[in-house]
C-alpha cells in the first residue's frame, strides 16, 4: 500500500511539472532544541529557492504552504546554527532538532544604552556567554566564578576558598591602582552593588590583621546564576564608552529569563553535590634523628636555638608522650579535610500569550565547606512580566529579592595568632588539641588552637535584597521606514548586610586580652537607584539601503550607604551581644553621592555591508572635585563585512568583517577623597580632636580611560569555522592613587591624586568550530588564546609601593615603564643614585591565558563537555610554606636539599629569610596552572518514553553529573595557586597567605520540565 | 487604545517633567561624617582649642610601641617572638639578607611621629589665628611653648632612631597642595640635635611667658605638670637629655638644674602617658598578658643573667614564663612584664632618669663623688648596696663608674628605648649580645622608604 502511494506521488510529481509549480503544497511539522528536546518558537522555515516562508509556534509548531516543487527547508533561529532539511517526496511532515551554534552571527549585543545591534554588525570583540555556557554545565556557587575560563580577555581569581565565593575579575588589565579593577555590573538595566562590605573580621580584636582584610565576599554572590539568560562583557572603553564614568574597567550586562508566549511550562531541577579540598598541604612528623651538619635534630631547630641538645625537653616529652598513646593527629585534615555537601533546588514557572509574558523562578542553595561550620546559603525569587498594553506601548519590570548567608570562619592574615591557616602552620602532629569534656586546651604553639576557632568562633554575615527593574517602550511613531520612540529605564538595588564576628571570652587568643571577649555586629545598607530616558529615532535613506539609529537621552545615579557597626569588648561569659561589653565602641559612616549623564549617539549601518557609530557622553559627579563640571566621553566604531559586498565571490568564506573602534570611559574618584576632615581622640576620659594625617583633594578629576580596538572576524563554510581576532591599547589617564609624600611632614598622603597613566595592551584570539555536525554526532568547539600586558608611562609622583603586601616578600610598586603588578623584593639593590631599590621579579599578571571548551552531543540523547583553562607565567607572594618552615610542619622539613647554598642544612631552615641566600625569590612563586574547570555529561530521556511513562504531562526529562574543577596541574605550593589575601584589589591583590583551600566540586543533577 | 494626539501630550509632559531641575543635579559634598579642617584654622573657639590641646595629649602617645620594640629589640634588650610577623626575630636583628629591606615595617615610629609634630604645629596655628578673646596673648604663649616641647620631643626620638641618617627639620605650610612638594633637606645627626635644643629653649622662654594656667585642659598624665611654669620643667628636663646625646654636660647639669630633678625625691616624679579602656581611648601599648604564644614580647637572657643579685627592678620588669617560647633560634624564657595591667600610665622622663643624667653630668665633668651620691640613689631604690659597699673600686674610677652607669641606666630604663642609644654614644654596640650567629646588632635604621623616594624624585 504505502509503495503505491509513494509510486502515485512520484508521479504525480514528475506528471504535473508544468503546471505544479504554481501549486502550493502544505508542509508542517515540529522544531525542537537538540540540547534539550524542547520546542523552539519563533524559528524562521523558509522553502529554498522561493521567498515562501513561515514562523513557528509556541509549541514550536509550523505549517508552511511550500511551493510544490519545494526539496530543501531552511530553518534558522537566533542562537542556533542555519540547518537544511530535505522534504521527503512522500510526506509534508518535516521535523527537525536544532543545534546551537557556537557562536551566533545573528544574536544581538548591546551597542548603546538603550540600542543594540546584531553580532554580525558589531564592530568590537563582546564576549557573550549564555545560561547553558554559564551554568548548564556545571553549577559555580556564584556567576562570577561560572565566568572562569569562559571569558577571553578576563583574568579571573578566586580570593579564598571559604563558602560564598569572593571572585576578582579584570577586564584587559588593571584599569585603576587605588580603585577598583572590578567591571560594573547591570543586571536589567540596573546598576548592582558589588561591594565587599566590612565585617571587622580583620579588626584588633579578632585576627588584627587590618582593614581590607576582613575577606568578605563580594556581594555580586547574591545573585542567583540559575535565573540568567546571557551575560555581555563589555571589556573596554571603546565597548562601554556609553557607560561614562563608570565604566573604566569595563561593563557586564546580565540579562534575566523571560517568558515565552505559549504553552506555560514549568521546570524543576535538582543538583545534589560534594565538595573537598583541592590540596592539603600535609604536615611532616617529628623525631629525633639527626639532621643538621651539627647533629641537630628537628627540635633543635624548631624549639631550641639550632645547637645540638638545645631542643626544648617539654616538647620532646610531649612528643614522646602522644607518640606512645597513639595521640598523633592531621589537625590540617579535621579541619580542611571535610566533604561539604551541596544541594542546589530551582523552580521556575514561564509563559504567557501575545500581550502578556512571565517568568517567575525560586532557587535554594545550601552549601557547607571543607571546614565543619562554615557554609553559603542563597534563596532567591524572581519575577518578570513582560507586557504589550497597546501596538504603541509596552512595559517590563523584574523584581529579584534575594537572602544570601555566609560562614566563613578565618582564615587568611593575621596578627594574633588566630587564622587557621597560620595556626595549624605551627601546630605540631603531636599537640592535644582536641576538647576533653568541652573544655578547648590552649596551644602551646601560636595565639589560638585552630580547633577551639574552627569550632567556637563566629564569622556570618547574612545579605537581604531587593533588585527592582523597570524598562518601557513608547513609540510615537511606528511606520514601515521611520520609528519614533522613547525608552524609558529604572531600577533600584537594595543591599542590607548585617555581620556577626564573636569570639568568646575564654578562648586562649581572647585571654591575653586586657578586654576578653569581643562581638562586633554590622550593618551595611547600601541603596542604588538608577533613571534613565532615551528618545531613539530609527529611519532609513536611499530607499531602505542606509539605516540610522539616533538617540539621545539622559541617565541619573544615586548611591546611598550606611555603615554601623557596635562593637563589645570584655563580654559578660558566653554572652553574644555587644551589649553586654565592659568596653562598648561603635560607628557609624554615611556616603551619598549621585552622577548625571547626558548621552547622543548615531549609529549608520548600510546594507549590513557597512556599519558606523559616533557617540558621546558628558557625565558629572559629586564625587569630582569640581561636581558641576561636565567630562565628555566620545566614541566612534567602523564595521565593514567584507564578504556581504557583491564582488565577494570566495564561497569557503563566508564572514569578513574588518572592525575598529575607539572610545573613552571615566573612572570617578572614590568617595571622601575630596575631603580633610578632623579625626576624634579620646584621652583621659575626654574628647579631643587631631588634625589628619592624610589630606583630600578638593581638585580631583576622574580617571579617564581611552581605548583603540582592532579586529578582524573571519567565517569559514558557512560559519562553521569561525575566528576572532582582536588587539587593543588602552590607557589609563590620571590614575588616581594616594600620592605618598615625605612621611617627614607628617602627611602620609594625598588621599588621591593624579599620579600618572597606564597603558594596556593586549590580544585576544577566539577560535570557534563545529567540527563534525551528524544527526548521530555534533562537535562543537571553541580555542580561546589571550593576553595583557600592562605598562606605567607616565609617573608623577617618586617610586612607590602600592596594594598590600609584606615587605620582603615582595610588593607591587608604581614605577616608569614597568607593571604596577609586578613584584619587587629583597635584597635591595643600589641604583645608579645610590639609592637602595628592591629587586624586580615577575608579574601577578599571566603571561597568557588559554581556554579550550568543547561540547560532544551523540545519539541525540547525551551531553558531553568539558572546559580546559590554562593561565600561565603568573606569580603570587606565597608566605604559606614560610609559616610552616617556622612551625616545622612542611612536608619536606627535615631533607637535607642543600637549599640556597646552605649545605647540610634540613630544608625548613634553609629557606627561612633567615638565610643569607634566601630572597624574595623563595616567595614569590610561579602560580601557572592547568585545571579542567568543568566536565559534565547528561542524558535526555527519550520523548517516547516519556509520554508512554508519563502521559504527556511530564515533556522533558534530563539527568547528569558534572565536576568543577576536578583537576589542576601545578607546580605552586600553597593550597591553591588562584589566591588573593587582599581581596579585590586592582594591586597587590595576589598575595597567598594560609588562604582557606580551595575546593573542587561534584555535581548530580536532575532537570524536569513539566 | 490607539496612539493619539492626547497620548502624545500626555507623553511629553510625562517626559518633561522627569527630567526636571533634581534629575539633573548632583548635591554638594561636605563630610557628613566629620568637621573639616578648615573650621578650626581661623577663629577657632576656645572649646576646639580645647579639644585640639587633648588631641595633641592623646596623639603623643603614638609612635611609642614601635619606637620602643625597635629600639629594644636592635639594643638586645627585648625580642618580640611574633609567630605572624617573623622580621622581628629576622630582619631587625640583623639576620636578612642585605640588612634592613627597603619598606621596612619598622619605621612605623617615624610616621607616628612626624604626624604628632604637624598636628602640634596645627594647635599652635589655630591657637594663634584663634576667634577673638578665645585666648588670652598669655595663653597663646603657653601653647607655643607647649608645642615647641611637644615637637622636639618627638624629633629627638626620630632622630635618635635615624641617628646618621639625620632628620628633616624645616618643613613649608602642609596644607596648601603646592607646598606639600617641598619638605627641607635631611641634616646631621648633630644639626638635628641643635634644633631640638632650640626648639626646647624657644618653648622654655614662651612657657615663661605663659600665665598662671594653660588654656586648654592638661590631662591627668600631667598631674603636677599642668601649669606653664611646672610644664617648663618638663621642657628643660628634656633639653638635659638632648644636651646629652650632644655630650654638652655643662649645659646638661644648668638644664637640669631647672628641671624637677630631686636627688631625694621618688624616683618616679614625672609626666606620664595615660590608658584606659574608655571607648575610643587605648590601652598601654606595652602591656602584655604573661605566658602568651602568639606575640610575647620576651627578655634577652642576658638581662637576667647579668643582673646583680638582689636587683628588685628585675623582678619588677620580668616574669618567668611557664614555658619556653622558642622562634627563629631566639628562646624566651622571661616575659617583659613592665606593665602588669592595661591602663597603667607610662612614664614620659622621670626623676630616676634626671638623676642618672646628673651622675653622668658629674663624672663627665670629673665630679666623681657627686657621681656615686647619684648612682648610690638609684641602687639604693633598686635593693642594691651603695657602690662603696657593693663595688669599692669603681668608686674613684671614671672608667668603671661608666660602666656602672650605663649598667644602671640598663635596669633603671629597661625596654624605655635607651639601650641601644647608649651603648652607640659610647662606642659599646658591638657588646651587645647576638643570640644568634648571623645576627647583627644595626648602628641605625634605614630611611623612610617614602623618603628615600621623595628626594630621589625631587632633588635638593
Amino acid at each position: 500500500m504505502k509503495q503505491f502511494y509513494a509510486f502515485l506521488l512520484v508521479w504525480l510529481v514528475v506528471g504535473g511539472l508544468g503546471r505544479v509549480w504554481a501549486q502550493d503544497r502544505t508542509l508542517s511539522g515540529k522544531i525542537t532544541s537538540s540540547t534539550d528536546g524542547s520546542p523552539l518558537p519563533g524559528v524562521n522555515v523558509v522553502a529554498k529557492g522561493s521567498s515562501k516562508g513561515s514562523v513557528s509556534d509556541a509549541d514550536g509548531n509550523y505549517t508552511l504552504a511550500a511551493p510544490a516543487g519545494t526539496k530543501t527547508l531552511v530553518f534558522s533561529y537566533i542562537g542556533f546554527l542555519t540547518q537544511e532539511a530535505p522534504v521527503p517526496a512522500s510526506s509534508n511532515t518535516v521535523n527537525i532538532a536544532m543545534t546551537e551554534a557556537a557562536q551566533s552571527l545573528d544574536e544581538v549585543i548591546v551597542s548603546g544604552l538603550a540600542t543594540s545591534v546584531k553580532r554580525s554588525n558589531a564592530a568590537n570583540a563582546v564576549a557573550r556567554i549564555t545560561a547553558d555556557e554559564l551554568v548548564g554545565k556545571t553549577r559555580p556557587v556564584t556567576l562570577d566564578a561560572a565566568m572562569s575560563g569562559k571569558i577571553v580577555g578576563a583574568n579571573i581569581v578566586q580570593n579564598s576558598g571559604a563558602p560564598g565565593g569572593g571572585i576578582s575579575v579584570k577586564l584587559r588589565g588593571i584599569s585603576s591602582i587605588n580603585g577598583s579593577s572590578e567591571p560594573l555590573y547591570v543586571v536589567d538595566g540596573v546598576f548592582v552593588n558589588n561591594s565587599q562590605f566590612a565585617t571587622g573580621a580583620g579588626s584588633g580584636s579578632f585576627s588584627g590583621a587590618g582593614t581590607n582584610q576582613d575577606q568578605a565576599p563580594n556581594r555580586i554572590s547574591d545573585i542567583n546564576p540559575a535565573d540568567i539568560e546571557s551575560m555581555e562583557i563589555l571589556k573596554g572603553p571603546s565597548a562601554a564608552a556609553i557607560y561614562g564614568t563608570r565604566a573604566n574597567a569595563g561593563v557586564i550586562i546580565i540579562t534575566t529569563k523571560k517568558g515565552k508566549a505559549g504553552k506555560t511550562k514549568v521546570s524543576f531541577g535538582q543538583d545534589i553535590g560534594f565538595s573537598s579540598a583541592i590540596r592539603l598541604l600535609g604536615s611532616e612528623g617529628w623525631s629525633l634523628d639527626p639532621i643538621g651538619p651539627e647533629g641537630q635534630n628537628k627540635f633543635d631547630y624548631v624549639f631550641g636555638n639550632g645547637t645540638p641538645g638545645s631542643g626544648s625537653k617539654t616538647e620532646i616529652e610531649l612528643w614522646q608522650k602522644a607518640t606512645a598513646e597513639g595521640k598523633i593527629y592531621d589537625y590540617e585534615k579535621y579541619i580542611y579535610g571535610n566533604t561539604g555537601h551541596i544541594s542546589n533546588t530551582r523552580l521556575s514557572v514561564s509563559g504567557g500569550n501575545d500581550k502578556t509574558k512571565f517568568y517567575f523562578a525560586a532557587g535554594l542553595n545550601d552549601e557547607t565547606g571543607i571546614q565543619k561550620g562554615t557554609g553559603f546559603q542563597r534563596k532567591s525569587i524572581r519575577l518578570n512580566v513582560d507586557h504589550k498594553l497597546a501596538k504603541w506601548i509596552d512595559f517590563s519590570i523584574g523584581s529579584n529579592y534575594m537572602r544570601t548567608g555566609a560562614q566563613r570562619s578565618f582564615s587568611g592574615n593575621d596578627n594574633r595568632g588566630v587564622s587557621i591557616g597560620y595556626t595549624l602552620a605551627y601546630t605540631p602532629n603531636y599537640a592535644q588539641l582536641f576538647p576533653v569534656n568541652g573544655v578547648y586546651p590552649l596551644s602551646r604553639y601560636t595565639g589560638d588552637s585552630p580547633i577551639a576557632i574552627a569550632e567556637r568562633t563566629i564569622n556570618d554575615e547574612m545579605t537581604n535584597r531587593f533588585i527592582q527593574s523597570f524598562t518601557s517602550n513608547v513609540y510615537f511613531l511606528q511606520k514601515p521606514n521611520s520609528t519614533l520612540k522613547l525608552a524609558l529605564q529604572g531600577g533600584l538595588d537594595y543591599v542590607n548586610t548585617e555581620a556577626e564576628v564573636y569570639f568568646p571570652e575564654d578562648l586562649q587568643s581572647q585571654l591575653t586580652r586586657a578586654t576578653p571577649g569581643a562581638s562586633r555586629y554590622s550593618k551595611n545598607r547600601s541603596f542604588n537607584t538608577n533613571l534613565q530616558a532615551f528618545l531613539i529615532y530609527n529611519w532609513q535613506l536611499a530607499g531602505g539601503k542606509i539605516d540610522l539609529t539616533s538617540q539621545v537621552g539622559a541617565v541619573r545615579l544615586t548611591t546611598d550607604n550606611d555603615f554601623s557597626w557596635i562593637q563589645g569588648d570584655g563580654l559578660l561569659p558566653k554572652q553574644k551581644n555587644p551589649n553586654t561589653g565592659s568596653v562598648r565602641t561603635f560607628n557609624e559612616t554615611w556616603q551619598a553621592w549621585q552622577d548625571v549623564g547626558l548621552v547622543a549617539q548615531q549609529e549608520a549601518n548600510y546594507q549590513d555591508k557597512i556599519i558606523g557609530t559616533l557617540g558621546i557622553r558628558f557625565d558629572k559627579s559629586s564625587l569630582n572635585g569640581d561636581n558641576q563640571k561636565w567630562y565628555s566621553f566620545p566614541r566612534a566604531s567602523l564595521a565593514v563585512n567584507v564578504a556581504k559586498f557583491d564582488f565577494w565571490s570566495y564561497d569557503p568564506i563566508s564572514q569578513l568583517k574588518l572592525r575598529a573602534a575607539f572610545g573613552r570611559t571615566g573612572g570617578v574618584p572614590a568617595y571622601g577623597n575630596i575631603f580633610t576632615s578632623l579625626g576624634t581622640t579620646i584621652i583621659d576620659g575626654q574628647l579631643g580632636s587631631v588634625v589628619p594625617t592624610t589630606v583630600g583633594n578638593p581638585t580631583i578629576e576622574p580617571e579617564t580611560a581611552q581605548e583603540i580596538e582592532w579586529g578582524i572576524d573571519l567565517g569559514f563554510l558557512k560559519n562553521r569555522i569561525g575566528l576572532e581576532a582582536t588587539y587593543y591599547d588602552k590607557q589609563i589617564f590620571n590614575l588616581l592613587n594616594p600620592y605618598t609624600l615625605s612621611s617627614g611632614t607628617g602627611v602620609t598622603q594625598f588621599n588621591a591624586y593624579p599620579v600618572g597613566d597606564l597603558q594596556n595592551r593586549g590580544i585576544e584570539l577566539g577560535l570557534n568550530l563545529v567540527p563534525v555536525e551528524m544527526s548521530n554526532f555534533t562537535w562543537t568547539s571553541s580555542v580561546q588564546y589571550w593576553f595583557n600586558r600592562s605598562k606605567i608611562t607616565r609617573l608623577e609622583i617618586p617610586n612607590t609601593t602600592v596594594g598590600s603586601g609584606f615587605s620582603i616578600y615582595g610588593r607591587n610598586q608604581l614605577r616608569l615603564g614597568e607593571s604596577p603588578t609586578r613584584w619587587f623584593g629583597s635584597p635591595n639593590v643600589p641604583d645608579e643614585n645610590g639609592v637602595a631599590q628592591a629587586t624586580r621579579y615577575e608579574d601577578a599578571q599571566p603571561r597568557y591565558q588559554i581556554s579550550f571548551s568543547n561540547q560532544i552531543k551523540l545519539f541525540q540523547h547525551f551531553d558531553f563537555g568539558f572546559l580546559l583553562h590554562t593561565s600561565q607565567g603568573n606569580f603570587n607572594s606565597n608566605l604559606t610554606t614560610k609559616q610552616k618552615d617556622t612551625g616545622g610542619t612542611t612536608v619536606d622539613w627535615s631533607q637535607v636539599d642543600n637549599l640556597y647554598g646552605n649545605v647540610g642544612l634540613p630544608n625548613g631552615r634553609a629557606r627561612l629569610p633567615t638565610n643569607p641566600n634566601v630572597t624574595a625569590r623563595e616567595f614569590i612563586q610561579d602560580a601557572s596552572y592547568v585545571r579542567l574547570r568543568e566536565v559534565s555529561l547528561y542524558y535526555t530521556l527519550p520523548k517516547t518514553l516519556l509520554t508512554r511513562a508519563f502521559n504527556n504531562v511530564v515533556s522533558n526529562i534530563r539527568v547528569g553529573a558534572s565536576a568543577q574543577n576536578p583537576l589542576t596541574w601545578t607546580n605552586y605550593q600553597g593550597y591553591d595557586p588562584e589566591a588573593s589575601n587582599f581581596g579585590n584589589q586592582s594591586v597587590g591583590a595576589s598575595v597567598d597567605n594560609a588562604a582557606f583551600p580551595n575546593s573542587k566540586r561534584l555535581f548530580f543533577h536532575l532537570a524536569v520540565d513539566f | 487604545m490607539k496612539f493619539s494626539f492626547k497620548h502624545m501630550v500626555l507623553l511629553a509632559g510625562l517626559t518633561l517633567s522627569m527630567p526636571s531641575c533634581s534629575f539633573f543635579e548632583v548635591e554638594d559634598t561636605i563630610d557628613p561624617n566629620n568637621p573639616t579642617l578648615e573650621s578650626i584654622l581661623t577663629n577657632a573657639s576656645r572649646i576646639q582649642i580645647n579639644q585640639l590641646g587633648i588631641g595633641i595629649q592623646s596623639a603623643l602617645r603614638n609612635g611609642r610601641s614601635n619606637f620602643v620594640l625597635v629600639a629594644g629589640s636592635i639594643g638586645r634588650e627585648i625580642y618580640n617572638l611574633a609567630s605572624t610577623e617573623l622580621t622581628w626575630t629576622t630582619e631587625l636583628l640583623g639576620s636578612t639578607n642585605g640588612g634592613f629591606s627597603a619598606t621596612t615595617l619598622f619605621n612605623g615610629y617615624y610616621a607616628d611621629f612626624s604626624q604628632t609634630r604637624r598636628r602640634a604645629e596645627f594647635f599652635k596655628m589655630a591657637a594663634e589665628n584663634s576667634a577673638p578673646g578665645a585666648l588670652t596673648d598669655a595663653e597663646k604663649d603657653g601653647i607655643r611653648g607647649f608645642v615647641n616641647t611637644v615637637e622636639a620631643y618627638t624629633m629627638l626620638n626620630m632622630l635618635n632612631m635615624q641617628y646618621k641618617n639625620g632628620i628633616r627639620i624645616k618643613y613649608t605650610d602642609l596644607y596648601s597642595p603646592g607646598d606639600l612638594l617641598k619638605p627641607g633637606p635631611f641634616v646631621s645627626y648633630e644639626e638635628g640635635l641643635k634644633e631640638i635644643r632650640r626648639l626646647l629653649d624657644e618653648g622654655a622662654t614662651q612657657l615663661a611667658a605663659g600665665g598662671a594656667t594653660f588654656g586648654f585642659t592638661m590631662t591627668s598624665g600631667y598631674a603636677g605638670f599642668n601649669t606653664p611654669a611646672t610644664f617648663r620643667k618638663v621642657n628643660r628636663a628634656l633639653a638635659a637629655r638632648t644636651a646629652m646625646y650632644q655630650q654638652d654636660w655643662t649645659g646638661m647639669l644648668t638644664l637640669l638644674n631647672d628641671s624637677f630633678l630631686d636627688l631625694n625625691g621618688p624616683m618616679t616624679t614625672g609626666p606620664n602617658f595615660t590608658y584606659s579602656t574608655t571607648s575610643g581611648d587605648i590601652t598601654n601599648p606595652q602591656f602584655q598578658q604573661m605566658n602568651t604564644t602568639a606575640s610575647p614580647v620576651v627578655a634577652q637572657s642576658l638581662f637576667i643573667t647579668e643582673a646583680e643579685p638582689g636587683d628588685t627592678r628585675v623582678a619588677k620588669k620580668v616574669t618567668k614564663r611557664s614555658s619556653v617560647r622558642a622562634m627563629n633560634g631566639i628562646i624566651g624564657e622571661y616575659d617583659v612584664s613592665l606593665y602588669p595591667t592595661s591602663t597603667l600610665p607610662i612614664s614620659i622622663i622621670r626623676n630616676e632618669e634626671l638623676i642618672l643624667m646628673y651622675a653622668e653630668a658629674m663624672m663627665q665633668t670629673g665630679k666623681l663623688a657627686e657621681a656615686v651620691t647619684a648612682l648610690d640613689k638609684v641602687r639604693v631604690a633598686a635593693g642594691l648596696k651603695e657602690l662603696a659597699v657593693a663595688k669599692p673600686t669603681v668608686v674613684n674610677n671614671k672608667a668603671a663608674l661608666i660602666d656602672e652607669l650605663l649598667n644602671q641606666r640598663r635596669y633603671s630604663l629597661f625596654y624605655e628605648g635607651f639601650r641601644w642609644f647608649d651603648m652607640r654614644r659610647y662606642g659599646r654596640l658591638d657588646q651587645l649580645p647576638n643570640d644568634q650567629p648571623n645576627h647583627k646588632v644595626y648602628e641605625q635604621l634605614i630611611r623612610p622608604f617614602a623618603e628615600v623616594q621623595w628626594d630621589a624624585k625631587n632633588p635638593q
